[in-house]
């Protein structure tokens, strides 16, 4: 991977302000378009609110670092974390299909990322999980 | 988040910027809470502003359709950047919202 953006963030939602700055700053250095930068802060926005919220059984201090780099024709991120093991390609789909009425509200961001990204592999490396995506650029 | 409430005839605009997302999306749901306890059932969201939202942002959508179809009301949203139309799609909610380009074209759809 070329030199990319690295950064490390606590594990409050606040610090998702630093992750889009991070992410706008990685966008600009390498030219993509508002749509894809868009879509680069959403999946990792909500892959890192998934840890934050729900990924502690404690109430104590976590760091979860994000790389950004690119690669050719492809980007890719990777975030690894201390939480529970928890691998986003087993969560259940969301419901896209009932009447509005019924539809279910839960699962709606771990379907954004899969859809959004090209490829999404999870490993469970020494007690962390680290998550690779990787996006194709047209 | 920005949110600016103003009234066109029946309808309840609800002019939307800034950030949509998990630490700013309670503020919209109280708002649409605040608005169906006046009993009101014609509610439009203008995106024009909004430059970001996530899935939370997204659920408050859903939650409030889903109050608002309780009543036989209407939720009608306008104005969405090009940027983040593709993520309302994947969410399948151009199926369930009227979506439309202008805020004029959405007061249209409760004429």
């Amino acid at each position: 991977m070329e030199p990319g953006f690295s950064l490390r963030l606590d594990n409050r939602l606040l610090e998702l302000d630093r992750l889009a700055d991070a992410v706008e700053a990685f966008g600009e250095a390498h030219g993509l378009p508002a749509k894809l930068r868009f879509q680069v802060r959403l999946v990792l926005d909500e892959l890192i609110t998934n840890i934050i919220n729900y990924g502690y059984g404690d109430d104590g201090d976590h760091v979860i670092s994000v790389a950004m780099g690119q690669e050719g024709g492809r980007l890719r991120f990777v975030i690894e974390d201390d939480a529970r093991a928890f691998d986003p390609l087993t969560a259940g789909a969301p419901d896209l299909v009932s009447e509005p009425e019924q539809r279910q509200v839960g699962g709606l961001g771990i379907h954004l990322v899969r859809t959004i990204m090209d490829r999404v592999a999870y490993e469970r490396v020494n007690g962390a999980n680290r998550l690779i995506l990787e996006k194709d650029i047209d | 988040m920005q949110l600016v409430e103003r009234e066109s005839g029946e309808v309840t605009v609800l002019e939307l910027g800034g950030r949509l997302d998990s630490n700013t999306s309670k503020v919209l749901e109280d708002k649409v809470m605040e608005i169906l306890g006046q009993g009101k059932k014609k509610v439009l969201m203008d995106f024009k502003d909004v430059d970001y939202i996530n899935s939370t942002g997204l659920r408050v959508l859903l939650l409030a359709l889903q109050q608002l179809k309780k009543t036989q009301g209407k939720l009608v949203l306008s104005t969405i950047k090009d940027y983040m139309k593709e993520v309302f799609e994947i969410s399948g909610y151009t199926e369930i919202f009227p979506i439309y380009a202008t805020q004029e074209e959405a007061l249209g759809h409760f004429a």
